[in-house]
């Protein structure tokens, strides 16, 4: 294995500015620039700027959300595996989605998505829950009280009961990424059963709700 | 386009198969299978066979332009000795006996009988046709008389898995004799991918733990006998392949490296013809395809940036395009 010294995750002073990989940023020509944005590159011709990570690229194939799951789907540092992984899945998936295209008649082509990203931001958002519970302690006794759940709490709900579902549930042959394209395909048309988690979820949720005001933020 | 189950497991394994998923098999017409085929047009068969040596990076498309040609010459009506992998007959053998024919020599009874039945499928009308010039005796009891059908040799050679390799050497020499023959003459094409495996070393290990060497290996013995240029009226096209090949630096792909001195001396001479990366309208070509059997499904991989990206990253090597189109 090839072994990098990291710079990025080591405490850089705060006069360091963070780096911008996106290509359109660099293309816009001098004359449409706002003031804002010139004042911006004025400053960082002067500033030093931190090195950028190994994950993010300026490529157009770039995804943060699948860096994120990747990121989880990784044990003990190994993202060779883990990306490997997430890219066999992709190709199953769209495997599976095209041969269904092209045997399916004419009428029914429109309606079957090929496109393995959209199904994978579809699956995951099917997977989110909408509220969640906390173990809230009140006279001496833990109540699950229903709260509001923030955005990037709700993805990562999302991404860890699929990953978890997929390593625990399935048949010691199967591999992980045929177990994990089956979960996917299933929860873009809701059904499987991480989207049942998710509906335990609300339904314990609802029936806790005269504990809702026990919740003070 | 009839179906050739050993062509179809060169691609990965039999579960991604590209003919199951869009429906239809599409093989790109490059230039190596056209210079191929336009020697094979034009030689004669009356001299001694012309032996055609594919070679080229890894991933560069010399399997196929192999099966090509392959499939010219069954279109033509020759008979074809396909030979998938000749590393699998060099190494991960699980099964050695002593050869019952010559006792120096090792048996395989798996691979020639694997080998047999894929020979019986591709070649189904010659079987018949084809009779025995030589009594060949197996056991004291088994023995087929001149004059029987090649199919029955073969039948036998499936069915006794023991004799196998000298069923296939049996076959191989009978074809041999009778390709060039005026009486009811057929042309002979052997084709053998990773034709580098035949010289060299081997992973196999006798009783006392000492390597083998691949003269002694029985389907070895006669498949370098074939490949000698001692017979007439067909030809033999080979591939390199380094991806198989035992003892060999990733980077070797050119003949001198790969074949060996041994190799080289048995092979020379030989029509050297060099399979190059996709040129600009391949590249174009098989971009196009993927996007009309809608295999690239990324919105940003069907605009130009993304197809100059396409370009960088697998520097017009057919294998690293496909396997980069597989999750895009």
């Amino acid at each position: 294995m090839i072994r990098v010294l990291l710079v990025r995750w080591s405490r850089y002073n705060p006069y360091y500015l963070e780096p911008e990989p996106r290509k359109e940023v660099y293309h816009i020509p001098e004359t449409e620039l706002t003031p804002e944005q010139k004042e911006e590159r004025e400053l960082k011709s002067v500033r030093p700027i931190k090195a950028a990570t190994n994950s993010v690229t300026s490529s157009v194939f770039n995804d943060p959300v699948l860096s994120k799951f990747v990121n989880m789907m990784m044990k003990d540092g190994d993202k060779i595996i883990a990306k490997g992984i997430i890219t066999q899945t992709l190709e199953n998936m769209k495997r599976k989605q095209v041969e269904k295209y092209h045997k399916a008649p004419e009428v029914k082509k429109a309606e079957i998505e090929c496109n393995p990203y959209v199904i994978f931001h579809q699956a995951l958002e099917n997977c989110k829950p909408v509220i969640g519970l906390a173990s809230i302690q009140k006279g001496g006794k833990f109540y699950q009280v229903p709260i509001p759940l923030t955005d990037n709490r709700r993805r990562f709900l999302a991404m860890k009961w699929m990953i978890t579902e997929c390593r625990d549930n399935k048949h010691r042959r199967t591999l992980m990424y045929e177990k994990l394209s089956q979960e996917l395909l299933a929860a873009f048309s809701k059904e499987g059963n991480v989207v049942k988690r998710k509906h335990e979820l609300h339904k314990m949720a609802e029936s806790n709700r005269a504990y809702a005001h026990y919740r003070w933020w | 386009m009839e179906t050739r189950p050993e062509t179809v497991s060169i691609f990965r394994t039999q579960e991604n198969d590209p003919v199951k998923t869009f429906n239809e098999g599409c093989v790109m017409v490059r230039q190596p299978a056209l210079e191929l085929i336009s020697h094979l047009k034009r030689a004669d068969y009356i001299n001694p066979t012309l032996r055609y040596l594919l070679y080229g990076v890894k991933g560069s498309g010399k399997t196929m332009s192999l099966c090509h040609a392959v499939h010219y010459c069954s279109t033509q009506g020759w008979l074809v000795l396909h030979i998938p992998d000749a590393h699998l007959w060099v190494k991960n053998c699980k099964e050695l006996l002593p050869s019952s024919y010559h006792a120096s020599r090792f048996d395989q009874p798996i691979q020639a009988s694997n080998w047999l039945r894929n020979f019986r499928t591709t070649n189904e009308h010659f079987l018949s046709k084809i009779k025995l010039r030589q009594r060949y005796v197996w056991t004291k009891r088994e023995s087929t008389e001149e004059g029987r059908p090649l199919g029955e040799l073969v039948d036998m050679g499936v069915s006794r898995v023991k004799s196998s390799s000298d069923v296939v050497g049996a076959v191989l020499k009978e074809l041999r004799l009778q390709a060039g023959g005026t009486e009811g003459g057929f042309r002979l094409a052997v084709a053998v991918d990773g034709v580098n495996g035949l010289w060299g070393r081997t992973t196999l290990k006798k009783e006392d733990k000492s390597p083998v060497a691949p003269e002694e290996l029985t389907l070895v013995h006669n498949l370098r006998k074939m490949i000698n240029n001692d017979w007439c009226g067909g030809a033999v096209i080979a591939t390199l392949s380094q991806t198989g090949s035992l003892y060999a630096p990733s980077s070797a792909y050119l003949p001198q490296e790969l074949l060996g001195e041994e190799g080289f001396d048995s092979m020379d001479p030989f029509i050297p013809v060099p399979v190059s990366l996709y040129s600009e309208k391949e590249f174009e070509s098989c971009y196009l395809y993927y996007l009309d059997r809608h295999w690239l499904q990324h919105p940003h991989s069907q605009t130009e940036e993304g197809k100059k990206e396409l370009i960088f990253l697998s520097n017009r090597n057919p294998s690293v395009l496909e396997r980069l189109c597989a999750f895009l």
